[in-house]
């Protein structure tokens, strides 16, 4: 990697090279795989039988579930991340104060993103459970209802409490790049602001959220990722049931490939959803990088 | 007028207060929850008349998972996959992030843009794929496979972070350090990454806490009791027949301790790693 | 910290790369997967393991326990890259033969041991007349029920639909909220059991007289809908959608599930979690004019062929003496007591009715069981197909439209 004349030209792709040969190899291959089964006739054991066209994308669009589950993944990812966003950033800028324990609370903030998802879904399934759950021992014993409440009545209650999950290990992923991007703020900004007389809206508008927008564009666009293909949460809490009336698209394609032996439909609705966050990921991408050429 | 201002910050004071108690209480509910039921025995966690805390404390609980599995074993697995798939990810993170932030050349967006699709798949919808490239390695049933396949589904969060980092951080000091005779790499791990330590520091917690709780893949490649990480080797708790609330529970406690530890580990380089004056406006 | 983790690696790597050489050698590999049955399954195959091989010096089992929650996900992967484990214990079958990727049974399994398997069990994993796996175990589902509180209710063991109807109502009279009379379970986990329970017991079931697939019968839609008029009568759990039969075993072990249909290995089930409850077991109640039905569940060892194996006999003797020594009559019994199960062989039946007398009685039992059509090709669309069935009648969808539509979209 000693600079010489001949090497300039290629010098940003030697700096580029272990990324992308560990990306290539690992990850850009296996999706090629799913491509190549989309357009395959799989059988139900899982061999791949020959090419087909787009039946199976015909198959999964001609079903009345895919319309259901597509609605589903759009609310459940625009809730979670939504609603995530603005409660870790509020929860960030909270933290940025100075407070007693505030270390130790700072450490508090994260256990639910270090604990895996799996576990943190099936100790929530466990608390709202109406018949053992803990919530409702809690509440009977605080005195607060006076028999078991059933919290999830309808399917919608159930999608609610698996919105609120995703919420609740979401935000700390979300406050804690936040507050990684606070502590890159000069306190001289604020010092000077003040002396111009800004209050704390002019403060927080001004200075903190456009010095934080980089570290929060990033959480963001990955949120959106992350959670449009977020399984554990649901998969352990309802498994998508009943009747598909809680299924995400990624649910809904593992009952296919795993369930139903329909692993090319399967793979038909993953590439669905692939280019549908390809869709929101580019007008992203156009936008922010325009910006960034402007600057 | 200054009297009104300090009971406007005192009340300010309290609802922080209020608000932070509020929000270590709800982080902290699941895992009292988890605690408790961890040392209760399974009739008493189905009983009609639900307990707060066990009536008898069966420590015997947090005991008996050693012997029921063998945690320790998993324990070591992953955290030789958390770790080592940390370090690779960082380490081809940094040049790339570097290169994106300082270097203009060709097929920078085009890079940028499949770094965005490498994460696009669901692990679950991969799966085939995936194992079919370890068999080709041969690392199918082996902690190597889980570390390189754990850095490449980190890569893309580690580049993005790292090239927002480089980028609010001025060229001016590297320039002059090219300037006194210091090659690009020196001037880059002597100026750059000590000044870029917060952002570095995020990106390594991120990839641990990733790598340490993945779960889907390590359960197809390896097939090896000794070879499982904790995800996979605590499933022995949630059988055919049975969730064992008590021990999945005991187990996922002290599958936590490690990310929280190493967090508290590293938070003061994230509080005060950054020198003033190195950020551009 | 950091040199620590490094070194750390470095161990656990060396360790990593050190394993395969070992199989270098002449030995035949055998690579076993077996689904976990409780928390101590892998302690007996493990011990299984040792003692094997060391009877046997040239053969190298590797065997994995999996979780049946991830054995579908694990086994598809497999298959998938042409790499199915040699020998592979699961419940389906029709779809592995399909596409020609099992042994026929009688290749492997020696004429002693073929002869051990009860006639039925024997038979049941047979495609177009040839068997294709052994029975590994089988369990046998009869109803549950708590004798205190039906006897506080006033109520008497039903036996057939309507007095179920008459114990769950007298029982929900009694104790009101805090008892479930009727535990049912329509969960994508076992939801087509529930589908089994009520139709079988009403004459009527998966496939007609001709085996061919009669899902929307009448009989289907009267079974459907009496079950159906339980939950909306309010006479059980509150969430069949969701609840597993676990959840239930759990909650009839905690005495508010006063009845329930579930497996033989209840009471070890019961036991082990610390139950405390006075309950006994019947068979499952059936429609007036309709013969009770007991349900039975058989799940299959299955080999793969492997066309990579450079010496196909000795892989073939190899898995041969992996079968006579697991269905070795003392072994196969103690394994079938360590998981509560019932076996499949005569001569083990024999030899645990020796001991135990309730083991006779079940195995009589099991002899006069249905099961799933598992062998049939569709099967694995017809259970997701009744558990979306049974889960969009509980949102309150009509059954018979339903089963209709389920039925021409098998049937074709």
């Amino acid at each position: 990697m000693k600079k010489k004349k001949p090497l300039a030209a290629v010098e940003p792709y030697l700096w580029l090279l272990p990324s992308i040969l560990l990306m290539t190899i690992f990850i850009l291959f296996p999706i090629f795989e799913v491509f190549r089964t989309s357009m395959s006739e799989v059988s139900k054991a899982g061999l791949i039988k020959g090419f087909c066209g787009f039946d199976n994308f015909a198959k999964v669009l001609r079903g009345s579930t895919f319309k259901l589950v597509l609605k589903n993944t759009l609310v459940w990812t625009i809730a979670v991340v939504v609603l995530s966003t603005v409660f870790g950033f509020i929860l960030a800028l909270v933290l940025n104060n100075k407070f007693r324990f505030r270390k130790a609370v700072r450490a508090i903030v994260v256990f639910p993103w270090a604990t895996s998802l799996i576990i943190q879904a099936g100790v929530w399934k466990f608390i709202i459970d109406k018949d053992y759950g803990a919530l409702n021992t809690l509440l009977l014993k605080l005195g607060l209802i006076s028999s078991p409440v059933n919290w999830t009545p309808t399917p919608e209650a159930y999608f609610a409490w698996e919105i609120f999950v995703g919420i609740f290990v979401t935000v700390p992923f979300v406050t804690f790049c936040v507050l990684s991007g606070l502590q890159s703020i000069d306190n001289s900004y604020y010092e000077a602001a003040t002396v111009d007389g800004a209050n704390y809206w002019q403060k927080l508008f001004k200075i903190t959220l456009p010095l934080v927008k980089s570290s929060l564009t990033v959480s963001t666009v990955l949120n959106i990722i992350y959670v449009f293909n977020s399984f554990p949460i649901i998969w352990t809490i309802t498994k998508g049931d009943p009747a598909s009336r809680t299924d995400t698209l990624v649910t809904y394609l593992y009952k296919l490939a795993f369930y139903k032996g329909k692993s090319g439909e399967a793979a038909a609705v993953s590439v669905i959803g692939f280019l549908i966050l390809c869709a929101c990921a580019s007008v992203y991408m156009v936008l922010s990088l325009r910006k960034e050429e402007e600057d | 007028m200054k009297h009104s201002r300090d009971t406007k910050s005192t009340l300010l004071r309290v609802l922080l207060y209020v608000f932070v108690i509020l929000v270590v209480l709800i982080t902290l509910y699941p895992y009292f929850v988890m605690f408790t039921t961890a040392a209760k025995s399974r009739a008493e966690i189905y009983a009609t008349k639900g307990t707060l805390l066990p009536v008898h404390w069966l420590w015997q609980n947090f005991k008996d998972i050693w012997t029921l599995a063998p945690l320790s074993r998993y324990f070591i697995n992953s955290l030789v996959v958390a770790g080592g798939s940390t370090l690779i990810a960082i380490v081809c993170g940094i040049p790339a992030a570097y290169a994106l932030a300082r270097m203009k050349f060709k097929g920078k967006k085009i890079f940028l843009g499949i770094v965005i699709i490498s994460q696009m798949f669901a692990p679950v919808v991969l799966l085939v794929g995936i194992y079919k490239i370890m068999s080709t390695f041969g690392m199918t049933d082996s902690l190597v496979g889980l570390v390189f396949i754990n850095a490449a589904f980190n890569q893309a969060f580690a580049i993005w972070l790292l090239r927002g980092t480089f980028i609010s951080i001025s060229p001016e000091m590297e320039q002059a350090a090219t300037v006194d005779g210091c090659g690009k790499v020196s001037a880059l791990i002597r100026i750059l990454l000590p000044v870029a330590a917060p952002g570095i520091v995020t990106a390594l917690i991120f990839v641990f806490i990733n790598a340490w709780n993945e779960y889907t893949v390590a359960l197809t490649l390896i097939s090896t009791d000794v070879f499982k990480p904790l995800t996979v080797g605590i499933t022995i708790f949630n059988g055919y027949n049975m969730v064992e609330w008590q021990y999945l529970f005991a187990s996922s406690l002290f599958a936590t301790v490690p990310v929280i530890i190493l967090f508290i580990l590293i938070e003061k380089h994230l509080v005060g790693g950054l020198t003033s004056g190195g950020v551009k406006g | 910290m950091k040199r620590k983790i490094a070194l750390a690696m470095v161990l656990a790597m060396t360790a990593t790369m050190a394993q395969p050489v070992l199989a270098a050698d002449d030995k035949t590999t055998l690579d076993v997967i077996i689904s976990q049955y409780g928390t101590q399954t892998q302690a007996w195959w493990s011990q299984f393991e040792k003692d094997f091989e060391a009877e046997n010096s040239d053969i190298d089992l590797n065997i994995e326990i999996v979780s049946w929650n991830d054995l579908y996900t694990k086994v598809n992967t497999l298959v998938a890259n042409n790499n199915a484990p040699d020998i592979l214990n699961i419940d389906v079958l029709a779809d592995y033969v399909a596409d020609d990727l099992l042994m026929p049974a009688t290749e492997y399994a020696s004429e002693d041991l073929q002869s051990k398997f009860f006639p039925s069990f024997w038979e049941a994993s047979t495609i177009d007349d040839t068997v294709y796996a052994l029975p590994i175990l089988a369990s046998c589902r009869a109803l549950f029920y708590n004798k205190d509180i039906l006897e506080e209710a006033g109520a008497t063991v039903p036996t057939t639909w309507a007095e179920v109807q008459d114990a769950a109502k007298k029982i929900k009279d009694k104790f009101g909220d805090d008892v479930y009379p009727w535990g049912i379970d329509m969960t994508t986990d076992e939801g087509q059991a529930a589908f089994s329970y009520y139709t079988w017991n009403n004459g009527g079931g998966f496939v007609d007289e001709n085996g061919d697939w009669a899902l929307n019968s009448d009989k289907n839609v009267e079974a459907l809908n009496f079950a159906l008029g339980l939950v909306n009568d309010g006479y059980t759990n509150s969430d069949p959608a969701n609840e597993t039969r676990y959840d239930l075993q759990d909650m009839f072990g905690a005495g508010k599930v006063a009845m329930m249909i579930g497996p033989n290995n209840i009471p070890t089930y019961l036991s082990d979690g610390g139950y405390d409850i006075n309950y006994d077991v019947t068979t499952i109640p059936a429609n007036e004019g309709c013969e009770s039905v007991a349900m039975g569940v058989c799940d299959r060892l299955e080999v793969f062929k492997d066309d990579s194996a450079e010496d196909q006999e000795a892989r073939t003797a190899a898995i041969t003496k992996f079968f006579d020594f697991f269905y070795d009559d003392t072994r196969y019994a103690d394994y079938m007591v360590y998981e509560g199960f019932l076996p499949t062989t005569q001569t083990a039946a024999d030899l645990l009715a020796k001991e135990d007398d309730t083991y006779s009685s079940w195995i009589d039992i099991l002899q006069s069981c249905n099961f799933y059509p598992a062998t049939k090709t569709e099967w694995a669309d017809v259970k997701q197909g009744v558990i979306e069935v049974e889960q969009n009648a509980l949102l309150g969808d009509d059954v018979q439209t339903l089963l209709d539509d389920l039925q021409a979209d098998i049937a074709g």
